[in-house]
């Protein structure tokens, strides 16, 4: 009887050293460790559009009194140098986006140009 | 020429003023045969023996008429106008074939001969298994080559399954044509373990390839490939590495072709990458 739990423990604590190696980077996450990681992302990205917030890394108070739930899962799911990427991507795609709003308005052409996470198939 | 020509038009006149109905008729004969070259003749026999004719005047015209009209709509019938419509639309056809070649031949060509950038060259690198790899491994084939490091956040394992899809299509058509190719920028962690267990979760099929820093440096300055590894990097500490983002399609013979960009999708990445095997005319090695 007592094997499993101990497997289970030993399996576990297993996880959490990778989980932790890839927080620091030690480690190249895997496929599913990035999917895991890009969905904690979207989560949280969707939390700060929902609150109006574009630069989490200035707006930090905000953001964590606002998205904690979301900014925990996000930086326990990925590298912290990718948490850092993401939320520096996400302010640049912001302002992109807006400034391609703005010169469509002034009736400039689209160019076909890829800009967001979404796989072209 | 002219001697018998003057003769036949005199003769022809002459005929006209007297006698009507052999006149008609050796004129209907005549109508036939000479006017298919000499319309003109034509032309003044009928406008001189109007005035002497008037009962066989309807006929000689109708003859003349039906002769001219002959003359004129012969090589227009049904059988010539779809034998135009059907040359026209095969010249047509070929020309923009031999556009979008020649256009293509420009792109592959653009990067060969004198005076030109020259992208790719000789390199030596490792393989994720630790072989020695250099440029000659790829001679005889296309490749694909793409630079990018494992602990890249988004834009490199996206490509990366965009060229293992890309690299499948290819395949489908012309096995063994292609050699997929991806470099690390990143050498100081990307090993030839790290670039396998990497590289397996893409395509079984793919070269990683790493070297030393100084390798690297020279591979990517060879490729024109801008990379930037942050500098005063600490044992052990994390980092993102910027590098661009683009495909090489190299020929056979180590040339650069075409470069491929986040823009194209797979099928159509994959299209123009058949599309240049298509135009190979050199020796490519059989797999």
């Amino acid at each position: 009887m007592g094997f499993l739990p101990s497997l289970n423990i030993f399996s576990s604590s297993e996880e959490d050293k990778r989980a932790a190696e890839v927080r620091t980077g030690a480690v190249a996450p895997t496929r599913a460790e990035r999917q895991k990681c890009w969905a904690a992302r979207d989560a949280y990205f969707a939390c700060l559009d929902a609150n109006g917030i574009v630069d989490a890394l200035k707006d930090g108070k905000k953001a964590a009194a606002t998205c904690g739930g979301e900014s925990a899962g996000f930086e326990n799911d990925c590298a912290a140098q990718w948490v850092t990427y993401f939320k520096k991507w996400r302010v640049q795609d912001i302002q992109k986006k807006a400034r391609l709003k703005e010169l469509e308005a002034q009736g400039a052409n689209k160019m076909d140009v890829q800009t967001d996470f979404t796989t072209r198939r | 020429m002219p001697q018998p020509a003057a003769a036949a038009r005199a003769a022809f006149s002459a005929f006209a003023r007297t006698a009507q109905r052999q006149c008609t008729r050796s004129l209907s004969t005549t109508a036939r045969s000479i006017p298919t070259k000499r319309p003109t003749t034509m032309g003044t026999a009928r406008f001189q023996s109007q005035p002497y004719q008037p009962t066989g005047q309807r006929r000689f015209f109708k003859t003349v008429d039906e002769a001219k009209s002959r003359y004129r709509s012969g090589p227009f019938s049904w059988k010539a106008g779809l034998l135009f419509v059907i040359t026209a639309a095969g010249l047509v056809w070929y020309f923009e074939n031999e556009k979008v070649r020649m256009q293509r031949k420009r792109i592959a060509e653009s990067t060969k001969g004198v005076g030109r950038p020259k992208v790719g060259g000789p390199f030596e690198l490792i393989d994720q298994d630790g072989n020695k790899f250099t440029d000659a491994d790829l001679k005889g084939r296309y490749s694909l080559v793409y630079f990018g490091f494992t602990h890249c956040p988004d834009i490199c394992p996206e490509e990366l399954d965009k060229m293992a899809r890309m690299f499948d299509l290819v395949e489908e058509k012309r096995p063994g044509v292609l050699t997929p190719v991806f470099v690390t920028c990143d050498p100081a962690r990307d090993g030839p373990k790290e670039l396998k267990e990497y590289l397996n979760e893409f395509h079984p099929k793919f070269i990683g390839l790493t070297g030393t820093y100084e390798q690297i440096k020279a591979m990517c300055k060879a490729y024109r490939v801008y990379f930037s590894t942050p500098t005063h990097v600490k044992p052990g500490q994390d980092y993102l590495v910027d590098h661009s983002i683009y495909f090489y399609l190299m020929d056979p013979e180590g040339d650069f072709v075409e470069a491929l960009g986040r823009q194209h999708s797979p099928d159509q990445a994959a299209k123009i990458i058949l599309d240049h095997v298509k135009d190979w005319k050199g020796p490519l090695k059989r797999s």
